[in-house]
């Protein structure tokens, strides 16, 4: 062999193998979402008449994928709209029903409600835990939807949600403060969209857990008239207010961006949003109701006074942790995409702290009084849960328990002090539970968040996950005290002032004269419980005849 | 009372939200915030509530 042909010959040797083990994969061409994926197999519709599919073989397949051609066949644009729908359907469905399971959550507040008050006044406190669904929806569609998320978009895990677009923002100090959204009322206009609806729906009985959290703070004394007005406004504006700071993309939530600390206001599911909201309100309108008649002696004891059906109580709490998994678990949006896998996480967070929690508040009451009392430990369940609130999407299961036992001890101690301290008397523990409570969720995110969560690599607008002070983020706590301070100092004092201007307008409390007989005559017009012969309350009698007239409005 | 009551509550939100312009230290902004919660709890359950039990049915 010559040398030159010896060359030529190692030149092909070196060409074959270069093209044989450095083109191992074949050159790939461009994607084209027009281009028919061919060769698919499919059972055809008479196979499937003439013998069915028990076995599940046959349904699902490339015939169920939507065509634009149908005469051209599948193409990859076909099946990329196909994956996205089903993204979105999954989570419109998840979305929808967590939220009827929130709005059930309705029945178990009345229960218990109902269950911690006397048998006389049954009928007034379920009607106001039954009417507050109808009246906060009204408001709440008027334009509370509108305040709260008429500017949140996008929400990416329900397709965006993008006519959710007006924000009303003012600059102080050289910063961006959004206070409110300007776009959705009556679900008008471009907010008549099947994304909106969903997110509205889900909002809404968030909303509603609010508003009835006010009515067992208020039981017993509250002019049924009063109550209607004090659930429109809190339904129409406060609650919208802050649940769009915190949100809808509002101020509180941008405090990351804008100060740097750390994502913002974080409130996963609402323990700062709809119960220390509630809780708050329920403060503010107990105040000025004044405590029930026979609840303090002239020296400022307190009396018990024992509320007439525990079966409702802890029946009405089991209801409750039930619908809490539609409450915290739904608030990821979804199940498909942007870390919305974590709902069993978020599941078993709620579980366990609302476990912790009763047993907390139970070891409490039994060490300290010698029994096991039971509406203690309904409410130490319910402490538990709305601590978790907040964070669950954002701890591991440990801080989910440290959580809800702190929670446990802390309504306990809540009680005894608006109880005895404060002489705000709260027939149902509401202020302790959800005002208290909900505020320790919040700082709970700034303490214990773990930085393990991902909702698609940013959480209101700052990449990374949420984490606090004892993983490494002072900031986070910061905003969490901001947003505290927030809620007692802003949403408190509205609640206050409009309740008040409800006392001089519409007179907030029914006179002595109803309050002793019972509010189910006298504001509903007939009795919870016709049939049974009620006892007359020792402690009303005993103080009926010290009430001054001007008492008997 | 009642105005001073919710001047003091409100007041506390303030004092917090003003605490992050006064410095830029985190220790700085907790302490601040935390002062800012008391103000406004004292506001509320002191003088406000006060004002409320100084006229209780239970005093009558």
């Amino acid at each position: 062999m010559t040398r030159k042909r010896f060359a030529g010959l190692f030149l092909l040797i070196a060409l074959g193998a270069i093209g044989v083990f450095g083109n191992a994969a074949p050159v790939r061409a461009d994607l084209n979402a027009n281009e028919v994926i061919s060769g698919i197999t499919t059972p055809s519709t008479d196979e499937i008449t003439a013998k069915g599919d028990p076995g599940a073989e046959k349904y699902g397949t490339a015939n169920d994928v939507t065509m634009t051609d149908a005469k051209k066949g599948v193409t990859l644009g076909d099946l990329a709209n196909q994956a996205g729908q089903n993204k979105v359907a999954i989570n419109f469905v998840w979305t929808l029903i967590t939220g009827f399971l929130v709005m059930f959550m309705q029945a178990g507040f009345a229960l218990v409600e109902t269950g911690l008050i006397r048998a006389k006044n049954a009928n007034h406190t379920m009607m106001m835990n039954f009417m507050v669904y109808g009246l906060g929806l009204f408001a709440y569609w008027v334009c509370g939807f509108a305040i709260q998320m008429g500017g949140s978009a996008p929400i990416a895990n329900l397709g965006g949600v993008y006519p959710l677009n007006s924000e009303h923002v003012v600059n102080l100090f050289g910063k961006p403060w959004a206070l409110f959204g300007t776009k959705g009322f009556f679900l008008s206009g471009t907010t008549y969209d099947v994304a909106v609806m969903v997110l509205f729906l889900f909002q809404m009985v968030f909303m509603d857990t609010a508003t009835t959290i006010v009515t067992g703070a208020c039981a017993e004394r509250w002019k049924y008239s009063a109550f209607a007005v004090s659930t429109i406004f809190l339904g129409a504006l406060v609650y919208p207010l802050f649940g769009n700071w915190a949100w809808g993309c509002g101020w509180l939530s941008q405090l990351g961006v804008n100060f740097g600390l750390g994502h913002g206001y974080c409130d996963f599911a609402g323990s700062g949003v709809v119960h220390a909201v509630g809780g708050l309100t329920g403060l503010a309108v107990a105040m000025q109701l004044g405590p029930r008649i026979g609840k303090y002696n002239r020296d400022g004891r307190p009396n018990v006074i024992p509320g007439h059906d525990i079966v409702f109580v802890l029946t009405g709490c089991f209801i409750l942790a039930f619908g809490w998994f539609g409450f915290n678990p739904g608030s990821t949006l979804g199940a498909s995409g942007n870390g919305a896998l974590r709902i069993g996480s978020i599941a078993v967070n709620t579980m366990l702290a609302g476990c912790t929690g009763s047993f907390a508040a139970l070891l409490y009451m039994w060490i300290r009084y010698g029994k096991p009392d039971a509406s203690m430990a309904g409410n130490g369940l319910l402490a538990g849960l709305v601590a978790i609130t907040a964070p669950s999407g954002f701890v591991n299961t440990l801080a989910a328990c440290i959580i809800g036992w702190v929670a446990g001890i802390l309504v306990c101690l809540a009680v005894e002090f608006f109880d005895r301290v404060a002489r705000v008397d709260d027939p149902v523990g509401a202020i302790s539970v959800h005002g208290v409570n909900g505020l320790w969720g919040v700082l709970s995110v700034g303490l214990f968040a773990d930085g393990r969560s991902n909702y698609g690599g940013s959480w209101n607008g700052v990449s990374g996950s949420v984490t606090g002070l004892f993983y490494g983020d002072a900031g986070q706590l910061v905003a969490q005290l901001i947003g505290i301070v927030t809620l007692v100092g802003i949403i408190f004092s509205l609640s206050f002032i409009f309740n008040w201007i409800v006392d001089v307008v519409v007179g907030q409390r029914v006179g002595a004269k109803v309050e002793l007989a019972g509010l189910d005559i006298p504001e509903m017009g007939a009795l919870c419980y016709p049939d049974f012969q009620l006892k007359a309350s020792d402690y009303g009698a005993a103080q009926a005849s010290s009430i001054p007239a001007s008492a008997n409005r | 009372m009642r105005l001073i009551g919710l001047v003091c509550t409100i007041g506390g939100w303030a004092l917090a939200v003003a605490g992050l312009f006064f410095t830029s230290a985190v220790g700085g902004r907790i302490a601040i915030a935390c002062l800012g919660i008391a103000v406004s709890l004292y506001g509320s359950l002191g003088v406000l509530n006060g004002y409320y039990l100084e006229r209780a049915i239970w005093k009558k």
